[in-house]
């Protein structure tokens, strides 16, 4: 069930008058790139769909601040839906075939199957260049499709995927400052799990976060399931020593948990003080800190793992917001964009760091806020967070976010692919056989 | 004359909104559903082209597909053979009149008037990892180490008995409900000349009521089978069809394939393989349930 909110005004006070006279006096001097048409007198509409974001405060000043002052300003009534994140897809299918429903929808994937109802997002990104410079690799690789030309969406963030380790745990055996790598991972949650019980939580289900971390230790033992040119190469050595990794690792430190998991299991693990590591974005410290302030000092933050080839994470959480061709208020939308990219900053605060711009330059003191959070302990904490752009990618790496990407990754065919030697169901070869053959049967349909 | 032309309008006004309902939200889907079996159509796509078998052909190389065929199979004669068992001696202990039969008929109809969403997550939380009663009591008794608990969704035997069990507490009311209308159907006279023969309880049970109720049991067995084959909802809440897909059932699939994964001709493809089969089950339930009117 979605959440409605609307910032609207159908009588206007004195008060509301002087205010929004304060917003629209605000307002001269910016650039409207997409004229929005319709008379002065012309009170337009634009509706907005998006996830219940994971930090309530976000959606507070999302609905509440930043779309009510851009709706005086437009003169649009902005009404925003909120509906959970597994529900997305299925809502985006449902306006696709009744060829109506929001101007602006938001995934939490690249859409790439949608690019033929969407307009192209090209010209949102050429005018923000202009003032913010070009978005990073991972929001251009998440967006664009290069057989087409097109842009079938539009990122305005992403959110990061660093490691998450019990300090007080990993300490006593050795590693202070938690792993560093794939093989401080083995060694330390090995010897935790042996003196402790704690087990280590690199999750192996079909679910949102075994997809993305399996899909690091793929890429840090030099495998991937498409290559540059976006030809099939899960079936590699590279794969291999990932599998017989992943094997050894769970053996060694897990427990069969890891393959019960939903998208918030491992965050209840690591607040319950049963796990000793895990991969997920900063949910675990930020519900921690609220929560269980205890637990939130022992629970520390590291960059991505290093592997036998690179150090590398996938984005935890792409936002793609897309413009339907059959959207009412297209140039609203377009512009609503331009104007919340230039507000960034104020959303980067409201989300507490969860949400990384695709812009940077429109949070110029990243580093600097990042490495003083109050909330913190220690106010550090998210200071590992500046060097997400050396070790963060898009789910197609090394090539673009594709359809049949999408559908690899929404068909779970990686996870199930670890999952499978991890149990000793399969030998890795057979395991990497069995995804390949599947993978080339997705792809061959997406051409 | 007149009067009975009003009364066939009447009928044809009172029966349309039910035929559009039909029509609308069971027809419409079905009918495209197979045209999507048989087209290139993906979540994004415009337009339509016929691809004949295609679909079929590539679901049919896929292994998650087979083995999701497999599970369809296993999940749906498990839970149902829970089912009519235990719906069999539910019927026959509430059958009789006792104190509080109202409260507890109450009870045993629980799962099947609340959503299946809510029970699903309710045992959800039952078999979680972390918080599970079951684990707590097990640890408690000592029975097993606080780190060690049985993974209820995690091990793949065990997922896939736990979703048939949620599934059998989901249908177990449906049965025990038409089962008792059959056995309260059962004249009194039958069982009691049985009595007076010196038939004892077993006897009178396998060789008179069993066989008796033999129509409506297939009813129940048949709306069982088509309720649990169709159904990707305990499968979804409770496991995605994981652990490596081994409690994946043809609905969640096509569902993962169709709407998550944007192959919506595939995904059609998957849902409507069982069609035939559901026709012939249907096709026998209607025919029993006409043999069961006669009883």
């Amino acid at each position: 069930m979605s959440k409605k909110k609307r910032s609207k005004s159908s009588t206007i006070s004195r008060r509301d008058f002087v205010k929004a006279a304060g917003v629209a006096a605000a307002g001269v001097g910016t650039s409207v790139a997409f004229p929005l048409g319709g008379g002065a007198q012309e009170r337009k509409t634009l509706k907005i769909l998006q996830w219940s974001h994971f930090v309530p405060g976000y959606d507070k000043w999302f609905d509440g601040e930043f779309c009510t002052a851009w709706g005086e300003k437009n003169n649009t009534e902005v009404i925003v839906d909120h509906i959970s994140l597994g529900e997305i897809n299925a809502r985006a299918a449902a306006e696709v075939a009744a060829q109506q429903g929001h101007d602006l929808l938001m995934f939490l994937s690249p859409p790439a199957a949608y690019e033929d109802q969407v307009i192209d997002h090209g010209e949102i990104y050429q005018e923000l260049e202009g003032t913010w410079g070009k978005p990073i690799d991972l929001g251009y690789k998440s967006t664009y499709n290069p057989k087409t030309g097109k842009y079938f969406a539009f990122s305005d963030s992403y959110v990061p995927d660093p490691a998450n380790y019990r300090q007080d745990l990993w300490s006593q055996v050795g590693f202070p400052n938690g792993p560093d790598s794939w093989e401080d991972l083995h060694k330390g949650a090995k010897a935790i799990k042996e003196q402790f019980g704690n087990p280590c939580g690199v999750g192996l289900s079909q679910e949102l976060d075994s997809n993305m971390a399996l899909r690091g230790l793929l890429w840090a033992h030099g495998g991937a399931v498409q290559d540059e040119e976006g030809a099939v190469v899960i079936n590699s050595p590279g794969t291999l020593e990932a599998l017989k990794y992943m094997r050894k690792l769970y053996e060694d430190a897990q427990t069969a948990e890891v393959l019960t998991w939903d998208p918030s299991s491992n965050n209840r693990g690591m607040l319950a003080g049963k796990l000793s590591f895990a991969c997920n974005a900063i949910s675990i410290t930020r519900t921690a800190e609220k929560q269980n302030p205890e637990m939130s000092e022992k629970i520390q933050l590291a960059p991505a793992l290093m592997g036998p080839v690179r150090r590398i994470a996938a984005e935890h959480v792409m936002d793609c917001y897309v413009i339907w061709n059959f959207a009412d208020n297209k140039a609203g939308a377009k512009q609503f964009l331009v104007d919340y990219i230039g507000d960034f900053a104020n959303a980067f605060k409201a989300s507490e760091f969860y949400n990384f711009p695709c812009f940077p330059q429109t949070v110029p003191n990243m580093d600097e806020l990042i490495a003083n959070d109050p909330a913190a302990k220690p106010p550090d904490k998210y200071k590992v967070l500046g060097t997400v752009l050396d070790w963060a990618t898009n789910i197609g790496y090394p090539g673009f976010a594709s359809a049949a990407i999408d559908e690899v990754f929404n068909t779970f065919v990686v996870p199930t692919m670890f999952a499978t030697v991890a149990r000793g169901q399969a030998t890795p070869e057979e395991a990497a056989a069995t995804a390949e053959k599947e993978v080339k049967r997705i792809f061959d349909k997406w051409k | 004359m007149g009067l009975r032309r009003d009364a066939g309008r009447l009928g044809a006004a009172m029966f349309a909104p039910a035929l559009l309902y039909i029509v609308a939200l069971v027809g419409t889907p079905l009918v495209l559903a197979f045209l999507y079996s048989v087209g290139n159509v993906k979540v994004g796509s415009v337009g339509y082209e016929f691809v004949g078998l295609d679909n079929f052909i590539s679901v049919l190389q896929s292994p998650t597909f087979r083995g999701a065929l497999l599970h369809s199979f296993l999940f749906t004669v498990g839970a149902q053979l829970i089912v009519i068992i235990s719906a069999n001696i539910l019927a026959l202990a509430l059958v009789d009149r006792f104190r509080g039969r109202g409260l507890v008929r109450f009870f045993i109809l629980l799962p099947w008037v609340a959503p299946i969403s809510l029970g699903a997550i309710g045992w959800k939380w039952i078999l979680d990892s972390i918080y599970s009663v079951i684990n707590w009591v097990l640890v408690q008794l000592h029975l097993v180490e606080p780190f060690d608990a049985p993974m209820w969704l995690g091990e793949g035997a065990l997922a896939m008995l736990s979703v048939i069990m949620v599934h059998a507490w989901r249908m177990l009311p449906f049965s025990t409900v038409i089962l008792l209308a059959g056995l309260t159907a059962i004249p009194k006279d039958i069982p009691e000349a049985a009595a007076v023969d010196g038939a004892g309880f077993w006897r009178t049970h396998f060789q008179i009521t069993i066989p008796m109720m033999t129509p409506i049991i297939n009813v129940a067995v048949l709306f069982g089978v088509v309720f649990t084959f169709t159904d990707m909802t305990v499968v979804y809440i409770l496991t995605r069809g994981g652990p490596y897909n081994s409690t994946q059932v043809l609905p969640s699939l096509a569902f993962f394939t169709g709407i998550l994964g944007g192959d919506l001709a595939e995904g059609a493809a998957i849902s409507v393989f069982l069609v035939p089969i559901l026709v012939v089950i249907a096709w026998l339930m209607l025919r029993l349930a006409r043999r069961a009117e006669v009883v």
